[in-house]
């Protein structure tokens, strides 16, 4: 699983979500492994007035050879981590190409103009069909329904990552996270968040 | 009647400086309120159609609807409207005292009906001690009537309380009000917005003579060059040819020239036809030259029971009204009218033809050609 | 905090811009380090606080940048190093002292962090502050990448220190907010001792520092200047990658560097376009940039956000033109680059194509077509809006209903932090101007003087607690002077939200978490002869009747202080005070007498509108329970139930 090289270099991730929902703990906890595995990684954050309910987006540059710009090139995409599901389309419409690799979470979380009555959120199918539009390579994870089942819906992004290393793709693992998530987070959540990792890693197989 | 939402009638009353501030769209909703004498929209309000649209007294007002369904007829130019009889009248022994603007008929009515169950509350427009500022009230205490005798002069949302007392469920409202306000609960009995299992709740309709309105807050402005508001007791328009405002205070009385008083008139008045409340059951003013009696007009048949019963019960007392006075009562109302029918054409603003534009009053083209004959 | 403190030459980081700024900072010995916060800057402070006690530094977060300036100064007049962060309208503040303090020289070292955001993605300007290095005559630094932020941090207090002048340092959101590989260097003694040296004789450099008498420090300045040119000829941040000859020569700094390394390798022009990257932006090494031009006939200068370097090449072009020849230059002055927003990768790639005659397309035109429609019709935007349980929610219900009751044309001049929002619909859109801090209440202070040209309408400010210390005061005390009929409503959330709750003035903690004397808004403007009233903006009636009772007294400048911490605050971060729900029997949903009053106009995002059922539900998960909901509910449908 684990010590592969990349598929591509630079290999290029997209984390994305809305404020709030830790995506920016995310790219860290990767980039951080990738690091430690001996990888340039940059990565690019947009986040400001996003905690404002806006779009968060995070750009991962994982590359042997050297640091690359912090955001990445029009349709350059290679897998693209979507915290809530709508927001995979938005990064799609700029950076995707028909052979991204998207892992997107199921649970919607409403715009405002959503919420107030004004606006239409697509419908669970209407989401799958569109993103199958725009690659054929992709899978949905409840993550947030197993985090609150864990004990609380902000392990969703953590799965999340946990899924990302399911996959195979990037050369990390659960040791690798054991060894990050001792930096970001105080002690007594140390047990839950790795629990997490392991579902997301179960949830893409 | 043609009925549409809160975007038109702010477009067309509140931003067209047309409206009156009579509180018809007010306490209907939380986005029309009334504050020191002027109505604001809070926020925009995105329905079709809408109650404060239907009842606002300045937009879309069907005068043969309204006449088709309280007299059974299409309108008529008459000068003063549908009636039964016109008397002179004055509060009689039976009833309260207070300190009545002219005979007390309005306080002697409204108490008798008050004391005898036949309304279960009544709206009345009372005033703030401090200032001139007119406030709306539910009445249900037949004893406290008469302390709302004086007359406003300024315009008043008294159709909030109406609104008020609708919510809380009274369903024997004895209103009290002026022409525009008594054509705004005309049009509000009649259900335009199809609401379910509808009933009436407004037993009485008292309406008074008006020949123009002030604004509250240019009036009282306006006033404090003359006297402090808080120590105007009383304010008097007495008949012409006088052409001046009385103001009495605890001083005495001050005169200013009614021209000046007229730059205080909201521009809504000159678009109103109606100098007698006629859609009232019952509409009551002044009798010109004789201070302390009243002109009483009686209009439908439940007005003409409760008047006849206050007579018998000695609250009030009712004579045949002198010939000159009927006949000014006559010449002045057909005046106003003929005045804002011909301001009201200038406008665009009667029986307007465009898709997209609205009237503020529609009445079949036979009585228009019978006015100027 | 590890990469703080960690003593080890070679280690690896994962390392975000600023925190790279911050370990190279302490790598140069810093001991004081000042600021305010502004996006895209705050961490430099955030992190250097962390390791404050352990590095034995000085961190403040000062009322404003000015004093932020002046505080890291007064610790480069001591001998020590320092630095001072502002984001790119900071400089501005602090430009009174700054153009002083270029004359007067310092005895230690000193940078001027400049952390800038092109594109405004968190501010209401893009303004590119590189001028006042070539304004005041100080030099610029740029770094390229992540391990340039900290070894120039270093690197430019070293220098600051050997020339005895105050640098300028400027990064980027892309630089300051992403992250990237960075190796660290050891950590000097944390054992320092200030003494300003100020008792010797005039104009010398032991004496007073002052930047008289003029031409003479000017003199002294520039010579300096023309120094530091010398030192740049040889810095290793500036750097070449590419032919010799090149086709084209890109001449780029700061993150659009990575951008042009980006477009060069998609387009494989590697063999024939050149990359000069340069970390010393002002002043330009002069050689360096002839031996550069003479090596091409093209040039193509991108950089964020004016053509500031352009400009400055030019200049050097034109004076070396008789012995280089004559160049074409392509950049923001020709078009070849937009001349606003941020650059990125693809727009290099572009002009590249258009320069080269290059076809490239990196994805289908039917599958880019495609995503866009699917985008727009199938994501619907996230419009800004307040957080669930947000005071200013309630703060500009009451204010809008009021100033609509008033009915005269009210308006609100509006100042910077999260209330900003209020020009949206959040905030009823009762904000009508917008532009520094503190400017809403000095703008007040203008308007409120209109009567005599009868104006009518009522004259409101909004100002934060952080805000009130930055800027405000001044504004306020020439309202109440010059009997300015305004009320200024001062939003006091207790912390300085919008860049990530940072304390201020008014509470009793700084940085470092230490207990310290709070200043008492309301006391200052008792002080300053307002009349003040304050009212917890939940109380929504209360703030109301208030706000007109404020609007009638028109004797002058009044305060009102709407006093409720912020819901991300720790005080209220995760705790309800109550439990919401709605009662569907009653909801009167989108009928005529509320037309959704809850969830299309009040708009929290807790308040959720149920198309199937056509009533309004509360989403627990959202809510932060803070009852405001149920006193607008026209048919008193939202109840609340105190949480024990």
């Amino acid at each position: 699983m684990k010590k592969k090289e990349l598929k591509k270099d630079p290999y290029n991730v997209i984390i994305t979500g809305v404020g709030g929902q830790g995506n920016v703990l995310a790219s860290r906890l990767l980039g951080n492994m990738m690091v430690n595995n001996g990888y340039f990684v940059t990565i690019g954050e947009t986040f400001g007035a996003s905690q404002r309910g806006g779009s968060v987006m995070s750009h991962l540059r994982i590359s042997k050879k050297s640091v690359w710009s912090p955001l990445i090139p029009k349709g350059m995409a290679d897998m693209v981590v979507s915290l809530e599901p709508i927001e995979s389309i938005k990064v799609m419409a700029n950076y995707g190409n028909n052979k991204v690799k998207i892992i997107s979470n199921t649970r919607p979380i409403y715009p405002v103009q959503v919420i107030a009555g004004e606006l239409q959120y697509p419908s669970r199918e209407d989401i799958e069909t569109t993103i199958g539009e725009l690659t054929s390579d992709y899978t949905f994870i409840d993550a947030t329904d197993e985090a609150i089942k864990l004990g609380n819906p902000i392990l969703g992004n953590i799965m999340m990552i946990g899924a990302v290393a399911g996959t195979g793709i990037l050369p990390f693992d659960k040791k690798d996270f054991e060894k990050v998530i001792t930096n970001y987070l105080p002690s007594d959540k140390i047990d839950a968040n790795i629990k997490a990792f392991e579902i997301g890693e179960k949830m893409v197989h | 009647m043609k009925v549409l939402g809160a975007t038109e009638l702010k477009s067309n009353v509140l931003d067209k400086d047309l409206c009156i501030g009579c509180g018809a769209c007010i306490e209907l909703c939380p986005y029309f309120k009334t504050y020191r004498g002027k109505t604001a929209q809070l926020f925009s309000c995105d329905l079709k159609e809408g109650r404060c649209f239907a009842f606002c007294p300045k937009i879309e007002v069907d005068l043969d609807e309204l006449s088709s369904h309280y007299f059974g007829k299409p309108y008529e130019i008459d000068p003063v409207g549908t009636y039964l009889a016109i008397k002179k009248a004055k509060a009689g022994k039976s009833a309260p005292s207070g300190s009545f603007q002219s005979g007390g008929t309005v306080s002697a009515l409204i108490s008798y009906a008050l004391s005898k169950g036949i309304i279960d509350s009544a709206i009345l427009t009372g005033r703030n001690g401090n200032d001139l500022l007119p406030i709306p009230e539910i009445v249900t205490d037949a004893a406290k009537v008469a302390s709302y005798g004086t007359s406003k002069y300024t315009a008043a949302p008294t159709l909030a309380a109406l609104n008020r007392a609708v919510k809380e469920g009274y369903q024997k409202i004895g209103f009290v009000g002026t022409p525009c306000q008594v054509t705004a609960t005309a049009q509000m009995r009649l259900n335009p917005t199809s609401i379910e299992d509808f009933i009436d709740p407004v037993s009485l309709v008292i309406g008074l003579f008006c020949t123009w309105s002030l604004d509250f807050r240019v009036f009282s402005e306006f006033i404090t060059e003359y006297a402090k508001p808080e120590e105007i007791t009383k304010i008097d328009i007495p008949p012409p040819p006088a052409e001046i405002m009385e103001v009495f205070t605890g001083n005495g009385k001050i005169e200013i020239p009614l021209s000046v008083v007229r730059e205080t008139v909201p521009s809504s008045c000159d678009y109103c036809i109606d100098m007698t409340s006629e859609f009232s059951d019952i509409s009551v003013g002044v009798l010109e030259g004789i201070s302390d009696v009243n002109t009483l007009i009686t209009r439908t048949e439940r007005g003409q029971k409760l008047v006849d019963e206050a007579v018998s019960a000695g609250y009030l007392e009712i004579d045949d009204i002198p010939d000159e006075n009927r006949k000014h009562l006559m010449e002045a109302s057909l005046n106003k009218k003929k005045r804002a029918l011909k301001r009201l054409q200038e406008k665009g603003l009667l029986n307007t033809e465009e898709e997209d534009k609205c009237a503020i009053l529609r009445l079949n083209d036979d009585a228009l050609k019978n006015m100027t004959t | 905090m590890s990469f703080l403190v960690d003593g080890k030459k070679g280690n690896k980081y994962l390392l975000m811009g600023n925190e790279a700024i911050a370990r190279g900072a302490l790598e140069a010995g810093i001991s004081v380090a000042a600021g305010y916060p502004g996006t895209p800057s705050s961490e430099i402070i955030e992190n250097l606080a962390k390791a404050a006690e352990e590095r034995n530094v000085y961190v403040e977060w000062s009322v404003n940048e000015k004093v932020a300036m002046e505080v890291a100064a007064s610790a480069a007049f001591a001998g020590l190093r320092s630095i001072c962060t502002v984001k790119q309208n900071g400089v501005h503040v602090a430009s009174d002292f700054f153009v002083h303090l270029a004359y007067s020289g310092i005895r230690g070292g000193m940078l001027l962090i400049l952390c800038e955001d092109p594109g405004a993605i968190s501010s209401i300007n893009e303004v590119d502050s590189r001028y006042f290095a070539k304004m005041l005559e100080v030099p610029l630094l740029e770094p390229g990448d992540f391990q340039e932020a900290k070894d120039m941090a270093k690197w430019g207090l070293e220098l600051s220190d050997e020339i005895k002048s105050v640098i300028m340092f400027r990064s980027v959101t892309r630089l300051s907010h992403a992250s990237g590989n960075v190796i660290i260097d050891s950590l000097p003694s944390v054992d320092k001792t200030a003494y300003f040296d100020c008792h010797g004789p005039v104009f010398s450099d032991r004496g007073p520092i002052i930047s008289a008498p003029v031409p003479m420090m000017h003199t002294l300045q520039q010579n300096k200047m023309k120094k530091v040119a010398e030192i740049f000829e040889e810095s290793p941040f500036n750097t070449y990658r590419g032919p010799e000859k090149p086709e084209l020569l890109i001449i780029t700094s700061s993150a659009c560097y990575l951008y042009s390394i980006e477009a060069v390798h998609v387009l494989g022009l590697g063999d024939r376009v050149g990359i000069l990257k340069l970390g010393t932006t002002w002043p330009l090494p002069p050689k360096l940039i002839k031996k550069h031009l003479s090596s091409t006939d093209n040039i193509l200068i991108i950089e964020e956000v004016i053509s500031f370097m352009e400009e400055n090449i030019k200049v050097l072009a034109a004076d070396f033109a008789g012995e280089i020849g004559v160049k074409k230059f392509y950049g923001k002055n020709d078009g070849t680059l937009p001349s606003t927003n941020e650059m990125n990768p693809d727009i290099l790639v572009d002009a590249l194509k258009n320069v080269l005659g290059i076809e490239y397309t990196p994805v289908p035109e039917e599958y880019e077509k495609n995503a866009r429609i699917l985008a727009f019709t199938k994501s619907p935007n996230r419009e800004l809006t307040f957080c669930p349980g947000c005071p200013h929610r309630a703060s500009f219900w009451s204010i809008n209903n009021v100033l609509k009751m008033d009915n005269r044309g009210g308006f609100v001049c509006g100042d910077i932090g999260c209330y900003t929002m209020a020009i949206l619909p959040t905030g009823f859109s009762t904000v009508k101007t917008v532009h520094a801090m503190g400017s809403g209440t000095g703008t007040a202070s203008g308007f409120g003087k209109l009567r005599q040209f009868n104006m009518d309408q009522p004259v409101l400010s909004v100002c934060g607690d952080s805000t009130f210390f930055h800027a405000a005061m001044p504004a306020l005390v020439n309202a109440v002077h010059h009997k300015s009929d305004i009320t200024m409503v001062i939003l006091d959330n207790s912390g300085t939200a919008m860049t990530g709750f940072q304390p201020h003035p008014g509470l009793d903690y700084n940085v470092t978490g230490e207990k310290v004397p709070s200043v008492d808004i309301a006391e200052v403007c008792r002080a300053i002869g307002a009349r003040v009233e304050v009212r917890d903006p939940f109380e929504l009636e209360e703030t109301q009747n208030t706000l007109m009772d404020l609007f009638q007294d028109t004797k002058g400048a009044k305060v009102l202080i709407l006093k409720q911490p912020c819901s991300l605050s720790p005080e209220r971060k995760g705790k309800k005070n109550f439990e919401m729900s709605v009662n569907e029997e009653i909801c009167i949903g989108e009928n005529c007498g509320c037309n959704r009053l809850c969830t299309r106009i009040f708009r929290c995002p807790g308040l959720v509108w149920d198309k199937e059922k056509k009533v309004a539900h509360i989403d627990e998960v959202i809510c932060t329970g803070c009852g405001v909901c149920a006193s607008i509910c026209p048919a008193g449908a939202i109840t609340k139930v105190e949480v024990q």
